[in-house]
């Protein structure tokens, strides 16, 4: 319908957005100009990349990246594209090699993405006065890459913001996760999970800190879990981790309502806080005493008093600091959106916490899990139910003008508010209007 | 001593199995694990362990129980309408035998059509059964599902495969 500025921004209204914003493809096409091309999009942990000549090839904004490290220090984002005709140099998804070599006429790239071989020599390009050592026969780097505590995210903009300033105090999310670790380090482990959604990538976001749907979509697991828990362990000893691990998300709306939503600028948020559906697992002594070795006691109890439940980095990144898992978001159409899930090892834990955080990944992550396909049906529905004429608008209004300021600069509303929502939507509407090549 | 198995009787076992799942028979199907019975679908090829690597499922007898109640759940939103399936069980061959416990290896080749709403999913890969000698049959102490995609993009699996 060209779209403008003007036409998007009443798209979004204080207590609802019209329904397009889910289902238009050509609104899909402009979010992964100015949304998915503006914000810093996560990448990878630098972890994937562990020694020199290791890389990961990913996407970012559905465009073929390659990261590599080229040193203990660097670690470079390109394009996977062959500077040459223009073909993804690396197909395969993590590896590790001298050079980085295009399987179509053998172009050859160093780590720092420099051409090192032409194949028939570069002489025959002199009389365009090109050779090996032109910009324009290198790999082109992704314009901005940070690294946040081993998170590496990047921005198609060449003026992303500060990204500490930028994650705001989702920042401190990726600290008690990495945090968790006796020294401080993260590794991912135990393989990915992707997980195809027939539905747009907002519903997903919207989800991870949609604090009513829990206790509806997911009792058939969570309810059952939870009546055989009881049945089961009447005494409460015992529990095994797959009981504490489904059961809270059926729990009544007034815990969901006590774990509160807190939001933040650039659409960021995170559930839970001194409460969460993780803060109910049993203690690893063995993991307790490593901590309590490493930091002592005050920061330990500050360390574990922090208990989220989902933290999003808007748009593309979630992560569970408790359970040392991320979830990162791929749209790929305006109804199709992968859901890739990582676990993360807490270096110098014992084993115990590795195999909790991948049953968790199994039981609420993966494509064949208990909860998973249920949330993955609302959003289905929610495609479909939209494709109606019943109304063009989307209600966000619940709990509106009750939010509170938080210490930490951003707002804080009783579990159930649709604050969050509102909240994404204020980002995505800056991100969508602000003027061509403004961050 | 028990004497090696004859693969007709292997045969007929996966074939019960199979068609136990598509007439929604759990029950019964439950009854053919032993106690501690393991249900695997690795996520990656070649996963040398459902602990430290994630899985599309890894489920024992409690999950087991936890799923097939949620199955019968009257507010099971992404199983209404409910998955119908046909398992298809082929290429059945004798991996190993133990004669002294009796317990047989069985490796066979599947194909599962999943049929749910307007949408038809097909599956293929390779079964492992690791099956105790029961008194008439067999009791699966594993079963372990090997998807040839089992490291692809995946839609939400809702049926034991």
């Amino acid at each position: 319908m060209g779209y403008n500025s003007e036409k998007i921004a009443a798209m979004i209204r204080d207590d609802g957005v019209h329904k397009a914003v889910y289902t238009d493809p050509e609104i899909f096409d402009l979010e992964m100009e100015k949304v998915w091309g503006r914000a810093w999009i996560f990448v990878a942990h630098e972890s994937q990349v562990p020694e020199a000549g290791s890389f990961y090839s990913t996407t970012l904004a559905r465009q073929p990246v390659l990261l590599v490290r080229e040193d203990e220090e660097t670690i470079n984002l390109f394009f996977n594209r062959c500077a040459h005709k223009g073909a993804k140099v690396i197909e395969q998804e993590s590896g590790k090699s001298k050079v980085l070599r295009c399987g179509y006429h053998g172009w050859s790239y160093d780590m720092s993405g420099r051409c090192r071989h032409v194949t028939g020599g570069d002489e025959a390009y002199r009389a365009i006065g090109v050779d090996k050592s032109s910009a324009c026969m290198s790999l082109t780097k992704v314009p901005s890459v940070a690294n946040y505590r081993g998170f590496i995210f990047a921005s198609l903009s060449p003026d992303a913001p500060d990204i500490k300033t930028w994650l705001g105090a989702t920042a401190t999310s990726i600290d008690n996760m990495v945090d968790r670790s006796p020294v401080g380090r993260l590794e991912v482990t135990g393989g990915t999970l992707r997980y195809s959604h027939d539905s747009n990538w907002k519903f997903f976001v919207e989800n991870l800190n949609d604090m009513m749907h829990a206790m509806i979509a997911h009792q058939s697991s969570a309810q059952t879990a939870r009546v055989m828990g009881k049945q089961l362990f009447p005494d409460d000893k015992n529990v095994p981790s797959e009981i504490q691990i489904l059961s809270p998300f059926a729990e009544n709306t007034d815990f969901f309502e006590e774990m509160g939503v807190h939001a933040f600028e650039n659409g960021h948020s995170y559930s839970g806080g001194k409460t969460s559906i993780h803060a109910g697992y049993s203690g690893i002594p063995e993991y307790e005493e490593s901590m309590l070795n490493a930091y002592g006691k005050e920061k330990v109890e500050e360390i574990f008093s922090l208990n989220r439940h989902n933290t999003v980095v808007y748009p593309s990144f979630t992560l569970k600091g408790a359970i040392q898992t991320i979830r990162v978001v791929k749209p790929i159409s305006v109804d199709q959106t992968v859901i890739e899930s990582w676990t993360l090892r807490l270096v110098g834990a014992p084993d115990e916490m590795l195999q909790r955080s991948i049953l968790y990944c199994n039981l609420i992550n993966s494509s064949g899990n208990l909860v998973g396909p249920d949330d993955h049906e609302a959003y289905h529905r929610l495609q479909h139910g939209l494709g109606s004429d019943a109304g063009d608008w989307v209600s966000m209004g619940r709990h509106i003008g009750a939010e509170e300021p938080n210490e930490e600069g951003g707002l804080s509303a009783t579990g159930s508010s649709d604050m969050v929502f509102r909240s994404q939507f204020k980002a995505w509407k800056a991100y969508m209007t602000a003027a061509n090549g403004a961050a | 001593m028990y004497s090696t198995p004859d693969i007709r009787e292997l045969e007929d076992f996966l074939f019960l199995e199979a068609r136990l799942l598509d007439e929604k028979r759990w029950d019964e199907w439950e009854a053919l694990f032993i106690d501690d019975g393991e249900y695997w679908i690795p996520a990656t090829r070649g996963q040398p362990d459902p602990l430290h690597h994630v899985s599309i499922m890894y489920e024992k007898s409690l999950l087991r129980a936890v799923r097939l109640k949620r199955y019968r759940h009257p507010n099971a939103m992404s199983l209404q309408p409910e998955p119908q399936s046909v398992h298809l069980v082929s290429n059945v061959l004798l991996d190993a035998f133990d004669q002294d416990t009796g317990t047989v290896t069985a490796h066979s080749k599947f194909v599962v059509l999943e049929h749910r709403r307007e949408t038809t999913n097909t599956y293929g890969g390779s079964y492992t059964h690791v099956l105790d000698k029961a008194a008439d049959s067999y009791r699966i102490r594993m079963k372990k599902v090997e998807l040839v995609n089992c490291d692809g993009i995946l839609e939400s699996i809702q049926i034991y495969l």
